[in-house]
């Protein structure tokens, strides 16, 4: 109150004494206000880059030099779609109070629409005050976002294996875009495979990736069918929102013999008669996926047996090929009659060897039978011939 | 010439039909033996055997550890402590029902002056000695027979399961070679019978010649071919050489031979009666069952040989009989 009584005063003054200039310094007094002006509307970030579908945010700052006032705030120019507030305190406002030297501070909202095109776009808050104005242009430049993307990597897309291993791919995938994805693993491999995805350790099928994120996933192939050997696309395929990513993969499975040895009617036993030949047959079967070469057949059997082998060499065997061996089985002389193990094996040049056990009864000959019903005979002659001499008394 | 002529007129007069009769002596003895005294205790005693060594067998066979294949036959095979197994009962009581039928069949009608009243019959001396052989057999086979109906069905009550083709093929072989075990001594009771004029002595000789060849005879046997096949070095040819001799000679016992056969018959497992050498077991597998007919192979010498000596023994008395003179 005493200033402003002092203001009042001195003002009073300087009017009386500087009357017959008043015009020129009434002039002179407006060309100092504009000059530096008493109501400013400032931001410290006037140009601001934002991103995509994001509301913005600006501070805001009103001052003035001398003159306590009511601002009123407004947004012209603004792009056609866009929405603008202004929040004071926690509330939306349109006008603001402000103090000499003492900052008023307010927060422009900026709500871009949703279909917002990338680009530059410019629009101006004017702060209206007593009889002064204060303009500030900002500039918010919408970044397109970078589009989402999904890449899949490895070093080794091709791996060599046998029917039993299991084709393990390293397999790398990137997600490009800007935007956490959620990946559905798919994996696209002929009849006879089976593919599991694992993300360290556990089988997985979907899959989190964020942004910029590269995830190291292995791709595992294992051939449950007996397949013949060749080599197999398997194709890999990473699918996000929008996005997918694919990948082929190669399984070039080796071919393997397999030997079978088995009977025609899969019956693993056999009569023998002691003494005799018998002849057998017997099957080799490749039920593997490669040929085998050179299989030679032997037979364990106890001692004094005799056993051989037409032919007695497989000089080739194509895969899924059978061929019928006949094996003529000697027992020995002496054997007693039972049930005996003999083993029969089919060894080839390369590859395991494979064996079965065949049961073989021995009988034995019923030449004794014959000697024993002549024993009997003889005593019925014995008979006879008793009854023929002393017969009928 | 004349001589001749007169042999072939006595022996024209001989013709007609020697089985005349047969059937009547097999009818009427059979009669005399089942409702005799002696048969009866027999009976009596074969019968309760069976059912007391058939129930201690089965109780055996009922525990779990015991169970397998071939579970009728274990019924005569097993036993329970302190009652030996079935076949262990037969082995005497087979001989001693057979001398029972026979050693008083040809002297006791002498004794009892009936055999010229029988002859005196338009029968045969061939028909009175067969029929008398034959009645005798079947009394046994009936006898023998029945037993093994008890115990199979004794066996299907106890163990609840009916017996297996193979079983009762076995069972039945089995019965076969009981009966023509019990056929040589009763042969062999017929011809003493035949040829001691005294019932008694026609007894104890049977007993006799049966107790010689269950107790003596397997002694005999070791000691002689330790004898007749030395073993000087100890090479293994001669220990086998001395070992199948033994086999050879303890076979002419007819126990032996019996025994042999009803175990390889009632133990589907046993490959071989002789002596196996190690060599021959290479490869085998042990414990499986042969098959029947091997089985039967294997017991088949032993089969004929009961049947041909029961024959021969039969033969023999018969010869004696008929060249013996009968007077009124």
């Amino acid at each position: 109150m005493k200033h402003i009584l002092k203001f009042f005063v001195f003002g009073g003054v300087i009017l009386a004494a500087l009357f017959a200039a008043a015009p020129t310094f009434a002039q002179g007094g407006g060309t100092t206000r504009s000059v530096a002006p008493d109501l400013t509307l400032f931001t410290r970030y006037p140009i601001q880059e934002v991103a995509l579908g994001e509301t913005v945010n600006i501070d805001l700052t009103l001052r003035t030099q001398e003159q306590p006032q009511t601002v009123k705030l407004e947004v012209q120019d603004l792009p056609a779609g866009w929405n603008a507030s202004f929040k004071g305190g926690g509330d939306n406002i349109r006008a603001a109070y402000v103090e000499p030297e003492e900052d008023t501070k307010i927060k422009l909202r900026v709500d871009p629409p949703a279909d917002v095109a990338g680009g530059t776009y410019d629009f101006t808050v004017i702060a209206t005050g007593e009889g002064q104005k204060s303009v500030l242009p900002i500039e918010l430049i919408i970044k397109d976002k970078v589009p989402a993307h999904l890449a899949f990597s490895t070093d080794l897309p091709t791996l060599r294996g046998t029917l039993n291993s299991s084709f393990r791919y390293d397999v790398k995938l990137k997600n490009e875009g800007d935007d956490d994805l959620t990946v559905n693993l798919i994996a696209d491999a002929p009849p006879g495979f089976q593919v599991n995805f694992k993300l360290s350790g556990k089988d997985v099928t979907s899959i989190p990736v964020n942004a910029g994120e590269t995830k190291r996933i292995t791709v595992e192939a294992k051939a449950y069918a007996e397949l013949p050997a060749d080599s197999y696309p398997i194709n890999v395929l990473a699918q996000g929102d929008n996005v997918q990513a694919q990948m082929a993969l190669t399984a070039e499975v080796t071919g393997q013999p397999k030997l079978n040895v088995t009977a025609p009617d899969g019956r693993l036993s056999a009569e023998a008669y002691a003494g005799d030949s018998t002849p057998m047959t017997m099957i080799v079967k490749n039920t593997g996926t490669a040929p085998v070469r050179n299989v030679k057949l032997s037979a364990k059997a106890p001692n004094g047996w005799e056993v051989n082998f037409e032919p007695d060499k497989i000089t080739e065997l194509a895969a899924g090929k059978q061929i019928e061996v006949t094996t003529h089985l000697k027992p020995a002389d002496q054997a007693i009659a039972g049930d005996y193990m003999v083993t029969f094996k089919a060894t080839p040049e390369d590859g395991a060897a494979e064996s079965a056990d065949f049961r073989i009864t021995v009988l034995t000959s019923t030449m004794w039978g014959i000697v024993g019903v002549g024993l009997i005979a003889v005593a019925v002659v014995v008979i006879g011939l008793a009854v023929t001499r002393f017969g009928r008394r | 010439m004349s001589r001749q002529q007169l042999d072939k007129t006595t022996k024209t007069k001989r013709e007609g039909s020697p089985w005349t009769g047969l059937w009547a002596v097999v009818t009427k003895e059979m009669a005399d033996q089942l409702t005799s005294t002696r048969m009866l205790i027999l009976e009596a005693l074969i019968f309760l055997t069976a059912a007391v060594t058939v129930y201690a067998a089965a109780q055996n066979i009922q525990d779990a550890a015991n169970k397998g294949s071939f579970l009728f036959l274990k019924l005569f095979t097993t036993g329970q402590s302190p009652v030996p197994a079935f076949i262990g009962f037969l082995g005497f009581l087979v001989p001693l029902t057979a001398i029972a039928l026979a050693f008083d069949s040809i002297n006791g009608e002498f004794s009892q002056r009936t055999m010229s009243r029988v002859l005196a019959q338009p029968i045969y001396r061939d028909a009175l000695l067969l029929g008398k052989f034959i009645a005798g057999l079947f009394t046994l086979a009936l006898v023998l027979t029945t037993i093994w109906l008890l115990i199979m069905g004794l066996g299907i009550i106890t163990l609840g399961v009916p017996p297996s083709g193979e079983e009762v093929l076995r069972g039945l072989m089995f019965l076969l070679a009981t009966i023509f075990y019990g056929g040589i001594w009763l042969a062999l009771a017929m011809l003493f019978s035949i040829m001691f004029r005294q019932t008694a002595t026609a007894a104890l000789a049977s007993i006799a010649v049966w107790l010689f060849f269950m107790v003596f005879w397997p002694i005999i046997a070791d000691m002689a071919a330790k004898i007749l096949a030395p073993v000087q070095v100890g090479l293994p040819q001669e220990l086998l050489a001395q070992a199948h001799m033994q086999s050879l000679l303890s076979r002419f016992s007819p126990n032996t031979l019996y025994a042999e056969a009803i175990v390889a018959m009632l133990n589907p497992v046993v490959r071989s009666l002789g002596l196996v050498l190690p060599f021959q077991l290479q490869g085998a597998i042990l414990g499986t069952p042969l098959p029947f007919s091997q089985s039967l192979v294997l017991i088949w010498p032993h089969l004929t040989g009961l049947i041909a000596a029961t024959l021969l023994l039969f033969a023999l008395g018969y010869v004696i009989f008929q060249r013996r003179e009968i007077r009124a």
